[in-house]
């Protein structure tokens, strides 16, 4: 039961990572991806690799993913600074689906889809970390130091710009904001976050494959950071425990065939972004509606 | 005009066609120094545009703007503002979800990096600045309440407060008085006046005739993209042809 | 003889592509909404009839008719349902989006729990390949889809220029101030709109479902090709979309020439993101950078 519990709050802090990132870009910049999951693929591969072939340090791993992440992520930045709405969630769309196939069919790195197995576990100064408490407590702590940067930038004069820009870009412009470099940082420090998660993903399952970084958990995450209110701080965090605690929740109803409950959980976020967009499109922390932008 | 007062916005046979409009034709005027010009002419004579274009929202077909006699072809939108051009918007253009004391303060943060140079010293300096230029124009108790969320006027205002916190030399202002109570536009042409006398150069788009008349040092008139008349308000104003042709509806 | 193989395939899928891609951008062009459920109606159209005329062995004509009226009155009801209201609160693009993303989901999703998460296909003597050329084979619904696509697209004109209604919408998708003009409603063209643009998935739902097979995934797919086609088109050309529709299952189909069948989804969309750096204003559209 403890082992379980502590599995939950592991994968609750790595996915809050994400929706956090996520967030940054979509709350705040008015950024639409979905392409999230390719970034957190990029990261846990990134991080797999170099722990096998170079070193399991986790600074040196963490480092090495988000600098991969972020440099790909202007793949994303080049469509974000042409086009808007419609024509950059296609984008986004592309880049995933291109990404999952890339991650599903370079085997000499990813392992194709049988994945990539064996890695080691992370070192903190030398130290292997295999105990799960500790492990927990790392995942913890990256949590709170990538809460810490975003609001930190959130609140300060970037924010600002960022949330300037969202709500008339136009104006931002005129008045000698720098949209294309405003948006492409976004895009780079989100991107590069999100590869913190990668990496913690990595080494928590010792083994990753495609199936965690396609199009199914983009569009996962997109309903955390919705459900949960997006450019909010609080609402990507709930919408995770949410989201998270749901299969877990479903699976005590015995009634419910097993073989239903991904689907059963999938309906319920559907359903619930349905509702909550026609009665509350902010979200369940936030008021205001997201994307004020016609 | 004379030619001690130094030129600071040239404008050079400006051309700018929409499909097959010519919004602006071959348009030649200098906005000089410490100067309060208007803009006026008839809807769709192309004052907007003109504005599109020293801003560098659009690029000229033909012709091109000089800033202290350095040409501007080419910069980006958001460079030449950096320059000290600001402006205001017809539709305002505020940023809606931020506060009024945050729509002020990030008109003055001119680093698009992760921070901000110069630390705590300059955040406080910049703080006392906000304040300062929303007590000019009477915001101060609204500093924490939404942009959407202001009345029609405190909102023009907001608009106004932003170009002050430029620091910019020239305001290009698109009819920033339109649709004001009468206190609210008096204490508006009280604040452009002091602005203008500590040496801001204004270009004012505007169809109020009584503002034209009080506050103009000189007039531009604008009529299909070409320009027209260009002079002292009074030899303007007095033209029977101009006065006919727009302000005739307005003079009443 | 390969080649020539994968162009018949190709045209064939983006005859069926093109008329999907008309109607969710017929949707888009006269509401403004982003309807990317469209893939869930073109799943729920194909189910209805594999339902009746595969497994309760209803005659086709009965199933055919079955399917369109399901998918009329599904994209009726998303807009009057779920649209509407968040319209009325002048809900932004992106809260109309995710609405929309949500209903795609749940129907995904309840399509699966119903039949199942794998492949079933209608099976019909129409969709047996027949030897064309030596080598060269091509199913009777080959022919079918391109027929379709055909008969679809000059009904489609003709409504759109001689119907009152088809003039509206026309009128909607150009300006919409026009539409007071007309005397309109629009909130009822918006219906039409929503009704016509599912129709056209119908062709598509059972040809893929005589072919390729249908399966609950498949609305994703469709929602994919039709948002590209849509954009590579030129957003608001009718015209654009059924080039664009047509272009995709070509390049999707001649991409297997070289590339192995898993890159056939990327090859799309590599043309798409091109197209979006490049060329955003597609063939026939608008340009829209910023």
């Amino acid at each position: 039961m403890i082992a379980y519990a502590m599995n939950l709050a592991t994968l609750i802090a790595i996915n809050a990572i994400l929706a956090i990132t996520l967030n940054f870009i979509m709350g705040y910049a008015g950024i639409f991806s979905l392409a999230h999951a390719l970034f957190f693929g990029v990261g846990a591969y990134t991080a797999a690799w170099i722990a096998m072939h170079v070193s399991a340090d986790f600074f040196l791993t963490v480092s090495g993913a988000a600098l991969l992440a972020s440099l790909l992520s202007l793949a994303l930045a080049l469509p974000a600074l042409r086009v808007r709405e419609v024509y950059f969630v296609a984008a986004s769309l592309g880049l995933q689906v291109l990404g999952s196939t890339v991650f599903a069919e370079w085997k000499s790195v990813t392992g194709g889809i049988g994945g990539v197995i064996g890695i080691p576990p992370a070192e903190l100064f030398g130290i292997p970390l295999s105990d799960p408490h500790a492990f927990l407590a790392l995942a913890l702590a990256c949590l709170t130091f990538v809460i810490a940067v975003t609001y930190g930038l959130v609140r300060s004069s970037f924010g600002r710009s960022l949330t300037a820009i969202r709500d008339s870009e136009s104006a931002a412009a005129a008045y000698g904001k720098n949209v294309a470099l405003i948006k492409t940082l976004a895009v780079v420090v989100s991107s590069a976050l999100c590869a913190v998660a990668g990496a913690l993903y990595a080494f928590y399952l010792s083994f990753i494959n495609v199936e965690s970084f396609v199009l199914d958990t983009s569009i996962l995450l997109m309903a955390m950071v919705i459900i949960g209110g997006t450019g909010t701080v609080l609402g990507p965090i709930i919408g995770t425990v949410l989201l998270l605690l749901l299969p877990a929740g479903l699976s005590y109803l015995s009634f419910l065939p097993h073989t239903e409950i991904g689907s059963i959980q999938q309906m319920i976020y559907g359903l619930a972004m349905v509702v909550l967009m026609i009665f509350r499109p902010g979200g369940l922390v936030g008021g205001r509606s997201l994307g004020e932008r016609k | 005009m004379s030619a001690a007062v130094p030129v600071l916005l040239d404008i050079r046979g400006v051309s700018r066609r929409f499909g097959g409009l010519l919004a602006i034709n071959e348009v030649t005027m200098a906005l000089e120094a410490g100067v309060i010009t208007t803009l006026v002419g008839p809807n769709g004579a192309g004052k907007t545009t003109l504005f599109n274009l020293i801003t560098g929202y659009l690029a000229p077909d033909a012709g091109e703007v000089l800033w202290k006699g350095r040409s501007l072809r080419g910069m980006p939108h958001w460079a030449i503002a950096r320059l000290g051009i600001a402006r205001t918007f017809q539709d305002l253009r505020l940023f809606t979800h931020m506060s009024v004391e945050d729509n002020v303060l990030t008109v003055m943060e001119r680093s698009s990096w992760l921070w901000q140079p110069g630390g705590r010293r300059a955040e406080r300096a910049k703080s006392a600045r906000a304040a300062a230029i929303l007590e000019m124009t009477g915001l101060s108790d609204k500093a924490r309440v939404r942009a959407i969320d202001l009345a029609y006027a405190e909102r023009k205002f907001l608009s106004l407060a932003r170009v002050m916190a430029t620091d910019a030399e020239l305001w290009l202002l698109d009819e920033p008085a339109s649709g004001l109570d009468l206190p609210s536009y008096e204490r508006f042409l009280e604040l452009l006046r002091s602005k203008a006398r500590e040496g801001i150069t204004v270009c004012i788009i505007e169809h109020n005739f009584d503002i034209v008349q009080r506050i103009s040092d000189r007039i531009v008139f604008l009529d299909q993209g070409r320009l027209i008349a260009d002079g002292e308000p009074k030899a303007v104003l007095a033209d029977p042809h101009l006065a006919n042709l727009y302000f005739g509806e307005h003079a009443a | 003889m390969l080649f020539l193989q994968l162009l018949v395939n190709g045209i064939q899928v983006g005859a069926l592509y093109a008329l999907t891609a008309v109607g969710f951008s017929l949707i888009f062009g006269s509401t403004r909404i982003f309807h990317v459920a469209h893939g869930a109606t073109f799943t729920l159209a194909g189910y209805v009839f594999y339902e009746l005329y595969s497994v309760a062995g209803e005659p086709w004509i009965a199933a055919l008719a079955a399917a369109t009226a399901g998918a009329g009155i599904f994209g009726v009801l998303v807009d009057r349902l779920v649209y509407a209201p968040i319209q009325r609160h002048e809900g932004s693009f992106f809260t109309v989006f995710v609405a929309s993303f949500g209903i795609s989901i749940v129907v995904q999703n309840l399509v699966g729990t119903a039949f199942g998460r794998g492949f079933v296909s209608i099976s019909s003597p129409l969709s047996r390949s027949v030897e064309l050329a030596p080598g060269l084979y091509a199913p009777p619904t080959a022919a079918i889809s391109v027929l379709a696509a055909v008969v679809c697209f000059v009904g489609l004109h003709f409504f759109l220029t001689r119907t009152h209604i088809g003039m509206a919408l026309r009128a909607l998708s150009e300006n919409p101030d026009l539409v007071r003009v007309f005397g309109l409603d629009p909130r009822r063209l918006s219906s039409y709109a929503f009704a016509l643009g599912s129709l056209l998935v119908v062709p598509g739902a059972l040809l893929t479902g005589a072919t390729a097979g249908l399966s609950p995934a498949l609305g994703n797919h469709v929602m994919l090709i039709s948002l590209a086609a849509t954009i590579v088109g030129g957003v608001g050309s009718l015209r654009g979309a059924a080039c664009g529709g047509l272009l995709l299952g070509l390049a999707e189909n001649l991409a297997l020439w070289h590339l192995d069948p898993q890159w056939s989804e990327a090859v799309t969309f590599v043309v798409l993101f091109l197209f979006i750096i490049f060329r955003p204003a597609g063939f026939f559209g608008r340009v829209v950078t910023q």
